[in-house]
């Protein structure tokens, strides 16, 4: 039972803010690592570099994922219809939207519950209390500007914790 | 499809000095055979089936109840193609640690999605070893959608694959399949 990653897009469809729990590994499928023979390409690319150009690469792929599935429920279940949760073999996805379309996405085991509450919880507990009511944050977040303070930060770990304690 | 009726609660007269919100429900409810309510069972309903092909294109397209927006077949295979697209990223996004595989066995693949949930229906995906998607959209409520989709897959392995005049990867049209899935998932 734990959470392995949790991203906030605002309404310009940006990702302003990623956290992650766990390493991520590439699916097995993928390319062989660059000491391999690869194109000379990947091979002077630094390895930092890669793990953000991957970080930002997930953050676009679920958000386009997301967008896709969003735009399906609602032309199979009519415009009221929400997307919610989608489960995979190895991991569950819940998604909330509020009405000034800020969508929080969290990635978790697949034997979690629903999250809305949860995802509903940091909005109003957090979010809105530490990002929105700070005078420091500008309205809008281009690139994550604002979102990530201290006590936000803070906060969602030790909510994050006391939900999904670590197991031993 | 047996109805009997209960009467929910006891059948003890209210005493006038009770308040109002002890009353007990004057007319009985009516339960199905399986215990739960007639209203429950109802709302418990398979809307449609699609088929999708390795390649991502639609197959079959068969809508069995009310309930989901009424689409034209080119809307299904507009559907059919992003949700192959999604369930491919789907597994590539996958944010869990790999699982480490016993020495001499292969890894296991990674898997994409397999349901969805939205506030109006529930879509079941079971990908067949040969990269074949059946996708089952149902009522939220409905229970053990896992053994309806695996029986559609006996379904079609049953009619479509054993028919000789059926070639793969190509739309379905074979009337015995039709028939079969309508006595399994059309309620009377």
């Amino acid at each position: 039972m734990s959470v392995y990653s949790f991203y906030i897009f605002d309404r310009h469809t940006e990702c302003i803010y990623t956290k992650r729990w766990t390493e991520h590994h590439a699916p097995p499928t993928s390319r062989p690592s660059a000491t391999g023979a690869l194109s000379n390409g990947a091979a002077d690319v630094p390895v930092a570099t890669r793990r953000a150009m991957k970080l930002e690469d997930d953050a676009k792929l679920i958000f386009g994922t997301i967008f896709s599935l969003r735009r399906m429920v609602r032309q199979l279940g009519g415009a009221d219809d929400q997307f919610l949760s989608y489960r995979t073999g190895e991991y569950k996805l819940h998604y909330f939207e509020t009405p000034t379309q800020l969508k929080l996405i969290m990635l978790t085991d697949m034997r979690v519950g629903n999250m809305r509450t949860v995802l509903y919880q940091i909005w109003a507990t957090l979010y809105v209390e530490y990002v929105v009511k700070s005078p420091l944050a500008p309205t809008e977040h281009p690139r994550g500007v604002g979102v990530a303070n201290e006590l936000f930060e803070g906060g969602l770990e030790r909510f994050i914790e006391s939900m999904f304690s670590p197991q031993p | 499809m047996q109805v009997r009726t209960g009467v929910c609660g006891g059948a003890r007269q209210p005493e006038a000095s009770h308040p109002n919100r002890y009353r007990r429900r004057a007319s009985p409810v009516r339960l199905h055979a399986t215990g739960l309510r007639v209203s429950e069972v109802a709302a418990m309903v398979v809307f449609a089936l699609l088929i999708i092909n390795k390649a991502g294109g639609l197959i079959f397209n068969r809508t069995f109840a009310p309930g989901l927006q009424k689409l034209d077949s080119n809307d299904y295979l507009i559907l059919a193609g992003t949700f192959h697209g999604i369930h491919a990223i789907s597994r590539t996004i996958s944010p869990a640690p790999p699982v480490q595989p016993l020495p001499g066995n292969r890894r296991p693949p990674t898997t994409g999605i397999e349901s969805m949930e939205s506030s109006h229906f529930r879509l079941t995906c079971f990908q067949t070893p040969t990269g074949v998607k059946f996708l089952l959209f149902t009522s939220p409520e409905q229970p053990n959608t896992d053994a309806v989709v695996r029986r559609c897959y006996e379904i079609y392995g049953e009619f479509v694959m054993k028919n000789p005049f059926y070639s793969l990867e190509m739309p379905v049209r074979v009337e015995k399949f039709d028939r079969a899935l309508g006595a399994y998932l059309v309620r009377p």
